[in-house]
């Protein structure tokens, strides 16, 4: 998996820990929710959902939260695009990652609805390098839409909000 | 009408821009054709039968001629001389090339068109009455509206990777022109007894394999609650919609399964939690859109023209196509004239460049420089006065857009079907054409009075079978064509969906077969003004199904 | 005894053009005639392969079997879908040359 962010390429620092792996003993580990438990309190911790997640389920958690990763089975499936919009909206301050094949032209998109990163399958990085996000992801400069995390909205640059 | 600012044509151009990006990284394998897929469709951009087919928006089906006449420009610059206008007043052009299509989205950007969403899981092209801001009986333009749904809905980041499409019409009337009900959301301007204007919200309307009628999500919801509304309702469908059956995925399963009650709870839910200040559009926002759309200002004339008397005596051609193909205006002299694109023995809908170019003339000369399109696949010119109408119409047989059967039984709608589509189960357009010159004396039309046949040539209905009084549904029966008939559909404030008459019927049988349910018609009716649709409700199926299925 | 194979040619959509294009032996023509046929389903498995290729390669969208008859020597798709795909153009005469034959029929 590589990771791109609104700097390029970037490292990934976290852990990523399956159903089944065992826990790292130190560093910032990504778990799935259910293994949250396992994780000592106080250490960098972020936790990977499905995208059948309910985000109102995640805000007593946030606290202990410094990143959420959600899934994307496929970029087809839009349902993590108002999943990352709303644990925004609940308060949810910590990295906001996107796990799985989104591609480029959605860069835009995920950004605007809450989203720092994504985390990409190899092959796709291989398709689409950090430079072809940053293109993407600046082709439109504004968009219509109001009370959205980035960028000013046309309607508001009209009424000069 | 709305014209771009400095924000909506760097929008456009970079749309554009952006296209012509994702064209060259698909040609260079950077994008994948399960990837490059749906971004060519999000433009608009399907791969049919034969060949690329871009459908271009024409937003709530409102053109002035500079717009017509560069659609007239692309049909014959990149195209073969033509164009096919949709049952969602938007017009598809069946020939260009992949390499040719961001150059097509240069020219309609120049003249503030586009092809944003026509196609794709996203929010459509919105829709509305051709005879908006025509109407006596309007409450307001629902353009307004609609133009503000266009903007809020173009490239929404939330929601352009839906389960499915999603289609929303406005109407400003009681009477309704747009289809509302087989819409996903449909939107009436209505107006409380308090007197304050507002939307009835309805939600879950649909055709396609399991055709449904909508229903009421909001009774009246305030006009500055409209786009956060919107935002809850298409954020619950995100969410919750099925995923995991392409043919369930529409919001109208989703309503069915939970309940109109339980969705309704679902939207009052997350709206209560939104920020609704931060996403509704502001009100000076709202005012200029508003302005664009005030009302011609038509010189007042009087209601009756002598010009217009004489003419109807001298042409008999022309009165039969004025009384049959014109809608009362609101201001006294005036009317909004349909063009007819059923010629008798065409293809529904299509208009070549040579005919959208007369369009365009006609409409700079007679009607304020407007035209619209119609979700019965037809143009109007929507401010004709009646001293200038014999001209109109002069100018409409010159090129062929004369025929006087609007709402009458060759006024057919028809999609493409399987001379084009690469879904279609069967043929389409020449059923219409087949059934067209069997009814194709006006006198005979007229005899029978309003009724609209509506053709899909497959399951997924474009072509609105499910709500034509008659609708024919072509499907595959191992290998040969076949045609199930549907009576009693209505697309209006009185929806309903069409009742299967039994077995399909082969391709040569089906002018035979609707010629047999028109005449049983004829035969039933008690008076002559009585409709088909409206023998069909009082009499029931037996009588039509004897006449078709008995052998005598 | 197990069915005959019905023999099959491979198409697609080229990509750039979007025009239906069938596999022949030299690559991709838009003329059916020309189209490479598969007689067994060994045959029809290969010719999968080179249609595959042809995607891999960004030349052509969607690869897939037709059907054909032999009867006349040249390939004929069976189904009328493929028919009307293979004859490039639709049943009836359109755009500008229809509204013409209208006017004649006049």
């Amino acid at each position: 998996m590589q990771l791109i962010d609104l700097t390029g390429r970037a490292q990934d620092r976290w852990a990523h820990v399956g159903d089944e792996d065992p826990i790292p003993a130190e560093g910032p580990v990504i778990v799935p929710a259910a293994r949250l438990f396992e994780v000592a309190e106080g250490r960098e911790t972020g936790i990977h959902v499905g995208n059948d997640t309910d985000p109102e389920d995640l805000v007593p958690l946030f606290d202990r939260l410094q990143l959420v990763s959600v899934a994307f089975p496929s970029f087809a499936d839009g349902r993590g695009f108002s999943i990352g919009r709303k644990l925004r909206a609940l308060g949810f301050d910590g990295t906001l990652r996107a796990s799985g094949p989104v591609i480029a032209d959605q860069f835009a998109y995920l950004i605007a609805c809450g989203f720092d990163e994504v985390c990409i399958p190899d092959a796709l990085a291989e398709r689409q390098p950090p430079e072809q996000w940053e293109a993407a992801r600046r082709l439109i400069s504004a968009g219509y839409q109001r009370g959205l995390g980035a960028g000013r909205s046309i309607l508001d640059a009209r009424t000069g909000r | 009408m709305y014209r771009y600012d400095e924000f909506d044509h760097r929008f456009v151009q970079e749309r554009v821009a952006e296209f012509r990006s994702q064209v060259t990284r698909r040609l260079d394998g950077s994008l994948n054709e399960n990837e490059f897929k749906p971004l060519r469709l999000m433009n608009g951009l399907y791969l049919q039968l034969h060949a690329y087919m871009l459908r271009v928006a024409i937003p709530y089906g409102t053109l002035d001629s500079a717009r017509m006449r560069m659609l007239a420009h692309i049909a014959e610059k990149w195209d073969r001389g033509y164009g096919h206008f949709t049952t969602r007043q938007n017009i598809q052009f069946n020939w260009p090339k992949l390499s040719d299509v961001p150059d097509i989205l240069d020219a309609l950007a120049s003249v503030e068109m586009h092809a944003i969403q026509t196609s794709g899981n996203c929010i459509r092209n919105t829709t509305s009455d051709p005879y908006a801001g025509v109407a006596a009986d309007e409450v307001e333009d629902p353009r307004i509206t609609a133009e503000l749904i266009r903007q809020w809905s173009s490239l929404h980041p939330e929601f352009t990777f839906l389960g499915r499409k999603f289609k929303i019409a406005v109407t400003g009337s009681a009477e309704d022109r747009t289809a509302l009900k087989v819409h996903d959301i449909g939107i009436q301007i209505v107006r409380n007894t308090a007197g304050e204007t507002g939307y009835r919200v309805l939600v879950g309307g649909g055709l396609g394999r399991t055709p449904m009628i909508a229903k009421e999500l909001r009774a009246f919801l305030p006009r500055e609650d409209l786009l956060p509304y919107l935002e809850a309702a298409l954020r619950v469908y995100n969410l919750h919609g099925r995923r995991d059956n392409k043919y369930k995925a529409r919001i109208k399963i989703l309503v069915h399964e939970i309940g109109i009650e339980e969705y309704a709870r679902q939207v009052e839910a997350e709206f209560a939690a939104l920020d609704r200040d931060a996403i509704a559009a502001p009100v000076e926002e709202v005012a200029r859109i508003a302005a664009y759309f005030a009302p011609p200002k038509l010189a007042a004339r009087p209601a009756e023209s002598t010009a217009f008397e004489r003419a109807r005596q001298v042409d008999p051609g022309f009165a039969a196509w004025a009384s049959q193909n014109t809608f009362p205006h609101r201001v006294p002299g005036y009317v909004a004239a349909t063009i007819s694109l059923k010629p008798i023995g065409g293809a529904p809908g299509d208009a070549t460049a040579e005919q959208m170019r007369a369009m365009a003339d006609l409409a700079e000369k007679y009607s304020r420089d407007e035209l619209r399109v119609t979700h019965e696949q037809n143009v109007v010119l929507p401010h004709v006065a009646l001293d200038d109408l014999h001209s109109v119409y002069r100018g409409l047989a010159g090129v062929g857009l004369d025929a006087p059967n609007k709402g009458l039984v060759t006024d057919i709608v028809a999609c493409p079907g399987l001379d084009y589509c690469a879904l279609a189960t069967a043929r389409s357009i020449p059923v219409a054409q087949n059934i067209a010159r069997r009814f194709g004396s006006t006198a005979r039309q007229k005899e029978i009075g309003p009724l609209s046949i509506k053709i899909s040539g497959c399951i997924n209905a474009c072509g609105h079978h499910h709500v034509g009084h008659i609708g024919i549904l072509g499907l595959d029966k191992a290998g040969v064509e076949s045609y199930q008939i549907t009576l009693g559909g209505d697309a209006t404030e009185t929806a309903a969906l069409g009742d299967r008459t039994g077995p399909g019927f082969g391709y040569d049988e089906v002018a035979d077969v609707i010629e047999k349910l028109v005449d049983r018609y004829i035969e039933l009716r008690e008076v002559p003004q009585e409709t088909f649709l409206q023998t069909y409700r009082r009499v029931g199926m037996e009588p039509f199904k004897e006449a078709i299925y008995a052998t005598h | 005894m197990a069915k005959a194979f019905a023999p099959i040619v491979i198409t697609a959509n080229d990509l750039v053009e979007g025009d239906s294009v069938f596999l022949g032996p030299e690559g991709w023509t838009r003329d059916i005639r020309m189209a490479r046929v598969a007689r067994t389903a060994e045959e029809a498995t290969a010719l999968d392969a080179s249609g595959a290729q042809g995607e891999t390669q960004n030349l052509v969208v969607g690869p897939y079997r037709v059907e054909v008859s032999l009867e006349t020597g040249a390939p004929v798709p069976v189904l009328r879908r493929e028919q009307i795909r293979a004859s490039g153009v639709p049943t009836i005469p359109v755009g500008p040359a229809a509204i013409e034959a209208a006017r004649e029929a006049a």
